[in-house]
């Protein structure tokens, strides 16, 4: 089986953006030249998420959606203040494919991920995890970093595993936009401990960190951002590094 | 002027936009189907799918429309799609025992490997069978993204193998085909098999 390859846009309307430590944003370009740019280069999905949604209590945009989906053939997942069945439904008629979930589950509501995947199905439904150190374990974070919710992430991947969840996209808010290599602990402390897939996203500065936790924790997938929105490479490259080093991909 | 396609929306558990926007992209002439009366005006039928077996069927009962959608699958052309392809089992087991829409006698099952499941990726098709369908891309990759296989023995067009487990693939019978990956998330091989779909 290939690994995937995810380019993971990060939209605070309408301009993708990179969160440093997921504060302080610099503006990228636009979603829709972006989705298209990276499908292009090869990627295998693409992650949108509305990074401000939650934080603000607004709804998605959903035209901002439809718009980045347009030219891209392969799979487009969305997320950001996502709260309600009826927001997972409206998200799927503007061209997602899949549902990113983390604030509202964590925050309010466990079963909105069980109710979802008995709608939609769990293949459809992603929980994304925000998770920082706190010694030798890691706590979940909800609205981009900012707020604690006292959960263990071990416990927590769990729990949404059983509920239904699809797939883990799993960040780290200590890595994350730092571009020094991924949390290689959690990445496989969480992918030995459920049997769904897990995106492995934060902190790819350079092809041998991608190469480091693909090999070292052995995640499904892996989500990038810096890397390609600075162009310090592209995800052809990527993959033709990773093919070198005997890594399947597609 | 080519066959308009008639791709069927069924409530929250069809996800119609990417089969529309990709159908749009290889200049298909596209029709939603919205209710029993619509189903007059399209030559050809796509199933689409996301969602679960059970959903999907009480939706398509309470929309009203499970008999024009089985007379019209067992006289135009039609392509399911994941979901879309499941449903056009006999029996499906996702949340307990459905009746699909019973038209090729197979069932809809967990799958069973110790991989993670739902498998979800690019994957290869292995075809057994030669069809207008797959004509073309035998050795494409298309992206898969699904817990549940279609079990049958009798309608196989290719099979997959995920982690050394096969399943079902595309399945056939006439001119009724199923596909378990999504076309519209395929790339490029993905727009030849809705090409190939145009032909048949």
């Amino acid at each position: 089986m290939s690994l995937r390859i995810i380019a993971k846009l990060d939209v605070k309307p309408p301009y993708v953006v990179k969160p440093v430590h997921f504060e302080g944003l610099r503006k990228i370009g636009l979603p829709a030249e972006l989705a298209e740019k990276y499908y292009k280069q090869g990627a295998d999905e693409l992650i949108y998420t509305d990074i401000v949604a939650s934080l603000y209590q607004r709804e998605i945009l959903f035209a901002e959606v439809e718009k980045a989906a347009k030219e891209v053939f392969i799979p487009f997942s969305v997320g950001g203040g996502v709260r309600s069945i009826d927001d997972f439904s409206k998200l799927f008629h503007s061209g997602a494919d899949k549902v990113v979930i983390n604030t509202y589950a964590v925050q309010n509501d466990p079963h909105i991920i069980k109710q979802a995947s008995e709608i939609f199905g769990s293949q459809s439904v992603i929980v994304n995890i925000e998770a920082k150190k706190w010694g030798s374990s890691w706590e979940c974070y909800t609205d981009c970093g900012r707020v604690r919710s006292g959960k263990s992430v071990l416990d927590w991947v769990n729990e949404v595993a059983d509920l239904g969840a699809g797939e883990i996209m799993l960040q780290s808010v200590d890595c994350d936009g730092r571009q020094r290599g991924y949390d290689i602990d959690l990445v496989s402390s969480v992918v030995e401990s459920v049997s769904i897939p897990v995106i492995a996203a934060s902190g790819a500065g350079n092809l041998e960190d991608v190469l480091s936790v693909v090999q070292q924790a052995r995640p499904d997938a892996v989500a990038l951002a810096s890397i390609l929105h600075y162009e310090k490479t592209t995800i052809r490259e990527v993959k033709d590094f990773l093919r070198k080093n005997g890594v399947e991909v597609s | 002027m080519g066959p308009v396609i008639g791709v069927v929306n069924y409530g929250v558990a069809g996800n119609i936009f990417s089969i529309v926007k990709a159908l749009e992209k290889i200049d298909a002439r596209v029709k939603v189907v919205n209710s029993s009366g619509d189903f007059e005006k399209v030559d050809k039928i796509i199933i689409p799918g996301v969602g679960s077996f059970k959903d999907a069927m009480s939706e398509i009962h309470e929309d009203g429309i499970y008999d024009a959608l089985v007379s019209n699958v067992l006289s135009k052309p039609t392509l399911g799609i994941c979901l879309g392809m499941q449903i056009l089992s006999k029996i499906g087991y996702e949340f307990g025992e459905t009746k699909g829409l019973g038209i090729f006698d197979a069932e809809v099952k967990n799958i069973y490997c110790s991989a993670p499941i739902p498998h979800m990726g690019f994957n290869k098709i292995n075809v057994q069978k030669d069809s207008l369908l797959l004509r073309g891309v035998e050795d494409e990759s298309f992206y898969f993204m699904h817990s549940y296989e279609v079990v049958n023995y009798t309608d196989i067009l290719s099979l997959t193998e995920y982690e050394g487990h096969q399943f079902v693939s595309a399945i056939s019978k006439g001119n009724i085909y199923g596909v378990q990956f999504h076309p519209e998330k395929s790339r490029e091989a993905g727009l030849e098999v809705f090409k190939n779909f145009l032909n048949v």
